[in-house]
């Protein structure tokens, strides 16, 4: 059974011009053990996603429609207290301003125990501090700089610590929001490293969420990629990669300059993202696809099954397979 | 080609129309502000009726008119509908003008020390180095000044003072806390990179201060003038009270002086009440107007669920 | 590459330090150094790649050549004349040939102009043309960069506009002065894929149609080659490496290049992009400023010649040179041998 299953979630803010749909329709299923990423460019709702499975959405945010069974339980039902369990214990989140989340006034070591002991009172302060250890190994930092205060920390070694905060209950799932976005490069690489390798030895499940495609490909088995509020295509990486399907993929993989290979042309996508709070009917990406036809407009969108673990959310598509 | 200037033009006041609209859309959510603003209206509006009284009657002009028939404090009645003081003198026609007064004082007072702090912050702000430390180290001397004593030395030296020369002193000892936000507030502008684009660009100083800092920095002095004319009030009244005031003009702060030195304080609630209200409620709604405007300036302190 | 074609902006020996502030009473701190003795000849009508991580004193060295700051030692020659110590007019003169693009253009905007207003800006402070002439600038400088009909987005206010248009107009604005020279400062690093694309596609446009000469700033190495002709790589303020776009990334000498290189995210990055394996070492301990300034995090280094002697800039071929003393020109190195 998978672990976490998500039907046809639908998420808005109110806002004064009305409501704004950022998800709309989102499912997926994430199996024990792999990890899921998110790719889509800003405002497309792939934040907002990761914030509703956490059920931390800010006050004028709604979760309007669909279930988040995890774990076999409906998160949805849950009461904030009930909730409050769930996140930390089974579920943990690493944010994209994490480097501010550690409190400057405390060393690490303290509020990494700090958060065992809260999830897990029954243990001893010595075995806290024991743990903080081991899972200061594991995500690389040095032992002797503990006890140091956050601001004596480098960006890296801050997002080392805030992995570690989150590992510290051992969850079943991290969702990690462009946990590496105010890192350079190198540090980049290794954090990402770290990250797979803790996947593999505690068999986590992971969303992986981020507007850069080549880091999510880095560390996820599957893709979905996401415009305009709703999932446009979703497989397996290597599927999406070496053959993608939605045109927004297709558009999004040429606007990225690369290192190898022919200096191409890099074919950037005209126009904008539509409105959310009156979003057009139809395909969203109408407007700015080279291959819209005017049935895209009027003709209800399907997903389309390419290969079992491979689909997509394009009319143009399926008619061009012929069915 | 000109007809797109105009338009431009045109376009810019729409701007302002509607950040004014939109902020006035915020200001509305506030409960404080709306009060704020009804009590000023009200306030404004007995400003207003102070010119009425003498007009009518020159038995009511606040000051010179002594009503024949009466020679001593009187309760309410009729012709006097809050009464006379002890000699004969119509109150609500002093209330009223005391309102004119306190607004007066009030908001020239503010705009004048808001001015000077202004200017002051932005020049420390922006030149930095001296002049920064000349200036805020003369606002940190003038901020622990006692303003209320030094002007009753001066009261004390120079006899009567002129309302006007009141409000001067006021302003002269209120600028050091304006200027100290707005400095700080160009400080943080002086790094933003829109200025620093302008100062690639080729602008000159004066360029930038004028048109990049003070349109930045001015919604944040427009807050602060209502903080600022709540104290020139109180300042005003407190000298008033101790008899320093001005006592050609009529403020809520002489009223009160006079309830006091003709013995009428705990037997006459009809004379005592309407100015202490008064002067309570005018600085209360000045504050709560300031509290609202704040609200609209600074994002932080809305309510969650309001929007903009 | 470049012999024939002429210098338009030298950095000569540039040093840069900023003094970091002590506590209370100690003794105050030491010294951060920005740029260490950078030397940079950059030619007419080239686009320049300015490659490094946070730190190494890439935005630094554009500050300086847009006079936000003033080097501490060195020189600064735009068509061979000192420009370090120019003060009015002739300070106003220079930027007019010298332009810069902002990183965040969320912030590079006054919030309170038109964009008609803010690409304007730089013409009235000037003093070019008239109010008519200065309009059809305006709509030219924003045609340039894509934001057209002019008419839709010359009234509108930074706020109602996304982040990439803000760019754009950010661009038009330092556009518009027509300048010889643009620094760009990581224009894209705010901006989703395809925005940058465009804004991209913006500054290959221009330097083909105007013959701008382009300083871009930039961490990441895809958008150097994809932009640049020649490309510098930096490391805490030192030049590291420096040669043809091209041939440094698929050649990389330095071993902290070649660092870089093997940080690239993997799956995308994998096919024919050779690994390096230059693991880093943990930090050595080492003092003050006097060695080679990768040593403490270098593979190849040696002790006692890396930390002590600060490797020069050393000549490769023609136009490639690295500053290392185990480089050696051809394709195999020291470090990358079994890749």
């Amino acid at each position: 059974m998978a672990l976490l299953e998500v039907e046809d979630l639908t998420i808005g803010y109110q806002s004064q011009r009305g409501f704004l749909k950022a998800v709309e329709g989102v499912s997926f299923s994430l199996d024990k053990g792999r990890s899921l990423g998110f790719v889509g460019e800003s405002g497309c709702g792939k934040t907002t996603l990761g914030m509703a499975l956490m059920r931390l959405l800010p006050p004028n945010g709604r979760i309007r429609e669909g279930r988040i069974l995890f774990d076999g339980q409906d998160l949805l039902e849950k009461t904030d207290e009930e909730m409050r369990q769930v996140r930390w214990q089974k579920m943990a989140m690493i944010f994209q301003t994490a480097m501010n989340a550690l409190n400057p006034v405390h060393r690490v070591n303290d509020q990494i125990a700090e958060a065992i002991l809260t999830h897990n009172p029954s243990l001893g302060k010595q075995v806290a501090y024991k743990q903080v250890e081991g899972l200061s190994r594991l995500v690389g930092l040095s032992k002797h700089r503990l006890r140091d205060y956050p601001h004596q920390y480098s960006g890296g070694m801050k997002q080392r610590a805030i992995i570690a905060m989150a590992l510290a209950c051992q969850p079943k799932l991290i969702i990690a929001d462009e946990p590496t976005t105010a890192l350079d490069v190198i540090v980049q690489d290794q954090i990402l490293e770290e990250i797979k390798n803790i996947q593999k030895e505690f068999d986590i499940s992971i969303i992986f969420i981020s507007h850069d495609i080549s880091i999510v490909a880095d560390v996820s088995h599957d893709i979905g990629i996401m415009y305009a509020g709703q999932l446009v295509e979703y497989g397996a990486r290597e599927e999406v990669f070496e053959s993608p399907m939605h045109p927004y993929t297709k558009a999004l993989l040429s606007s990225y300059p690369t290192l190898t290979g022919e200096k191409a042309q890099l074919m950037p996508i005209p126009g904008e993202a539509p409105d959310l709070i009156h979003p057009p009917s139809g395909c969203r990406f109408f407007d700015r696809c080279a291959g819209a036809r005017a049935s895209c407009r009027t003709n209800p969108l399907v997903w389309l099954e390419i290969t079992p673990t491979h689909k997509v959310f394009c009319y143009q598509c399926g008619r061009q397979c012929g069915r | 080609m000109s007809g797109k200037s105009l338009d431009n033009r045109r376009v810019q006041k729409f701007h302002w129309m509607s950040r004014f609209l939109s902020g006035w859309a915020i200001f509305r959510q506030s409960f404080l502000g709306k009060i704020g603003l009804t009590l000023l209206a009200l306030f404004a509006l007995m400003a207003l009726c102070s010119f009425i009284p003498p007009l009518v009657d020159p038995m009511y002009q606040p000051m010179a008119g002594v009503d024949p028939e009466i020679s001593t404090v009187t309760g309410p009645s009729t012709r006097h509908w809050l009464g006379t003081d002890f000699m004969g003198r119509d109150l609500l026609s002093q209330l009223l003008a005391g309102a004119r007064v306190a607004f007066m004082v009030g908001v020239s007072a503010a705009f004048m020390s808001v001015f000077l702090g202004t200017a002051i912050g932005m020049i420390a702000g922006y030149m930095g180095k001296f002049a920064d430390t000349l200036l805020m180290r003369l606002a940190d001397i003038i901020m622990v000044m006692p303003a209320l004593v030094v002007l009753l030395m001066l009261a004390a030296l120079f006899g009567q003072l002129s309302i006007w020369f009141i409000v001067f002193f006021i302003a002269l000892f209120r600028w050091p806390g304006v200027s100290r936000v707005i400095r700080a507030q160009t400080l943080s502008l002086k790094h933003r990179p829109f200025i620093e684009a302008a100062r690639v660009a080729g602008a000159s100083h004066l360029r930038i201060i004028f048109r990049h800092i003070t349109p930045n920095v001015l919604p944040l002095s427009f807050l602060y003038m209502t903080f600022q004319v709540t104290s020139a009030i109180i300042i005003e009244a407190a000298l008033a009270f101790l008899g320093f005031g001005d006592p050609r003009t009529i403020s809520w702060g002489m009223m009160l002086q006079w309830v006091w030195k003709t013995g009428h304080m705990f037997n006459a609630p009809y004379w005592l009440l309407p100015p202490g209200i008064c002067i309570s409620l005018i600085t209360l709604s000045f504050y709560m107007l300031g509290r609202a405007m704040d609200e609209v300036l600074d994002p932080r302190l809305r309510k969650e669920g309001q929007t903009d | 590459m470049g012999n024939g074609k002429q210098t338009i902006l030298e950095l000569d020996r540039i040093v840069k330090r900023y003094r970091t502030k002590g506590f209370f009473f100690g003794a105050h701190g030491q010294d951060v150094i920005a740029l260490n003795e950078v030397f940079i000849k950059i030619l007419r009508g080239e686009i320049f790649g300015l490659v490094g991580e946070s730190g190494s004193g890439k935005t630094t060295a554009g500050r300086l050549i847009v006079r936000l700051e003033q080097p501490d030692q060195g020189k600064i020659y735009l068509d061979g004349r000192d420009i370090t110590g120019l003060k009015g007019k002739a300070s106003k003169d220079y930027s007019r040939r010298v332009q810069m693009i902002f990183q965040d253009p969320y912030q590079s905007l006054n919030p309170l102009l038109s964009v008609f207003d803010t690409i304007s800006e730089p013409l009235i402070i000037h003093k070019i043309g008239n109010a008519e002439a200065r309009e059809d600038s305006v709509w030219q400088a924003m045609k340039s960069v894509g934001l057209s009909p002019p008419h839709d987005f010359a009234h509108r206010y930074p706020h109602q506009l996304s982040g990439g248009q803000r760019q754009r107009v950010a661009i038009a604005h330092a556009m518009v002065l027509k300048p010889e020279f643009v620094v760009a400062d990581e224009p894209t690093s705010m901006l989703d894929a395809s925005m940058s694309a465009q804004i991209f596609n913006i500054l290959l446009e221009m330097r083909r149609r105007l013959k701008v000469t382009f300083l871009f700033i930039t961490h990441s190495l895809a958008a150097a080659r994809y932009l640049c002709d020649r490309i510098a790589v930096m490391y805490k303020g030192n030049l590291m490496e420096i040669g043809p776009a091209e041939e440094v990334l698929r050649n990389p000498k330095h071993p902290y290049t070649q660092a870089l290189m093997d940080a690239l995210p993997k799956f995308v990055h994998s096919g024919g992009v050779k690994r390096y394996e230059t693991l880093l070492q943990a930090e050595r301990e080492v003092s003050g400023y006097v060695g080679c300034p990768f040593f403490v995090r270098c593979k190849v280094a040696r002790a006692p010649k890396c930390s002590r002697e600060k490797p020069p800039l050393k000549k490769l071929d023609d136009s490639h040179s690295v500053a290392c003393f185990y480089a050696e020109p051809g394709i195999k190195t020291r470090s990358g041998g079994k890749a």
